[in-house]
């Protein structure tokens, strides 16, 4: 079998110990990389090869769990997502993201990500306590109601977006585009009925009005999500509703219980046939 | 609603400055236009023509609403952006009253000479 050819490329790494360094330096790698090798199987080659005291984050290696967001060649990625052939480049330089604080080599802290997500109210609020807190059945929502938010529902909070926004680099208390998409998210839901409750959180000094729009959250996103987009549909939510132009709709109702069931498909025959009278043992 | 209310103001006075900068800019600078369309002006940017039009109420108010929409849009645009820099309390509440103030002293300025020709 004929050996996979692989070529020499250097991994220029932030390093940032707190303990030991005043300010982050940059150590270099050189990597055997191969055909289909992504920038985090570059990492850890240096991990497990090089120098074990590199630190990132990582978990799943196919862009579902959102921990390895890292400013790669001067962009933020996920660096499993990211092929090292495609960057075509010789140097990789591997930076943590930014604009938000870093705790150690490319590990940031994503905490104010998550506060800021929490601050929204991230989840279905409804007047009908009752039912919210001893459920019946189902809220009732056709696929054309689910279209209207659906791709927001795919962020995965990896904080790429946040690195990408040029007002989250200049104001820090900016409400970041994560936290609005997702705003806009459960506002588009039919099942909700929280909006005048979240535009409370919107409407402030770092609020939705100091989106920029300038899109660089929807270009990084390595999901395909559009914050963008979710920012400026729910900057049209907020002024129909001040300018009191919106159709303001009752959340979506409880389905009822089915009355009739589809008959569950019978039970399929064994392969191998047991004798009934057979004794187990 | 206090920051969605300002902001529409800042998106209404945007189209209001189309809508008034337009009467203007035609008035003044598409007279060539204006005479193919039938409607006769003699230099409008003369000085005769000028105190002529000063002592039409109309385009006082004219001039007067723009001047007010442009210290609006400009002046809280600048607020924003400035900001947007700062995540001190103080430092937004100095820049707030000072743009106010610039605003008001701006608008006073430049209202005055018209009404005051008005009133002549």
């Amino acid at each position: 079998m004929k050996k996979e050819e692989s070529r020499q490329i250097v991994f220029k790494v932030q390093r940032y110990n707190p303990e030991t360094d005043s300010r982050p330096h940059i150590d270099k790698f050189v990597v055997p990389v191969t055909h289909g090798m992504t920038v985090l199987d570059g990492l850890l080659y240096i991990k497990e090869n090089l120098d074990s005291t590199l630190s990132f984050r990582t978990s799943c290696r196919m862009a579902i769990c959102g921990s390895c967001g890292m400013l790669i060649n001067n962009y933020p990625h996920l660096a499993c997502h990211t092929q090292i052939q495609e960057l075509h480049a010789s140097t990789l330089t591997i930076r943590p993201l930014p604009n938000l604080p870093l705790i150690k080599d490319l590990i940031v802290d994503l905490t104010p990500l998550f506060e800021k997500h929490r601050s929204i109210k991230p989840y279905i609020m409804r007047r009908d306590t009752s039912e919210m807190d001893n459920p019946t059945a189902e809220f009732s929502q056709s696929p054309e109601e689910l279209e209207r938010f659906l791709q927001f529902t795919y962020c995965i909070k990896c904080g790429i977006c946040v690195s990408a926004c040029p007002t989250s680099a200049t104001d820090k208390l900016f409400l970041n585009p994560q936290a609005l998409a997702q705003c806009y998210r459960y506002c588009a839901d039919t099942r909700d009925d929280g909006e005048q409750e979240r535009f409370q959180m919107l409407d402030t000094e770092n609020g939705i009005w100091h989106c920029h729009l300038a899109g660089a959250c929807s270009d990084a996103c390595p999901k395909g999500v559009d914050p963008a987009f979710a920012i400026q549909l729910l900057k049209r939510r907020l002024v129909a509703r001040i300018a009191k132009v919106s159709t303001v709709t009752e959340p979506a109702p409880v389905v009822p219980p089915p009355t009739q069931c589809k008959p569950k498909l019978p039970f399929p025959e064994f392969t191998v046939k047991r004798d009934p009278n057979a004794r187990e043992g | 609603m206090r920051n969605s209310y300002l902001w529409l103001a800042q998106l209404v006075t945007g189209v209001l400055i189309a809508i008034t900068l337009g009467i203007h800019m035609v008035w003044m600078h598409l007279d060539t236009i204006l005479n193919f369309l039938g409607v006769e002006l003699s230099d409008p940017t003369s000085w005769i023509s000028m105190i002529q039009r000063s002592k039409e109420v109309i385009w006082v108010v004219l001039y007067t609403m723009l001047l007010s929409f442009v210290l609006y849009h400009a002046l809280y645009g600048l607020r924003n952006i400035i900001v947007e820099l700062t995540p001190s309390s103080r430092v937004k509440r100095i820049t707030t009253w000072s743009i106010i103030i610039l605003g008001i002293v701006a608008f006073a300025w430049g209202s005055c000479v018209p009404l005051l020709l008005l009133s002549r």
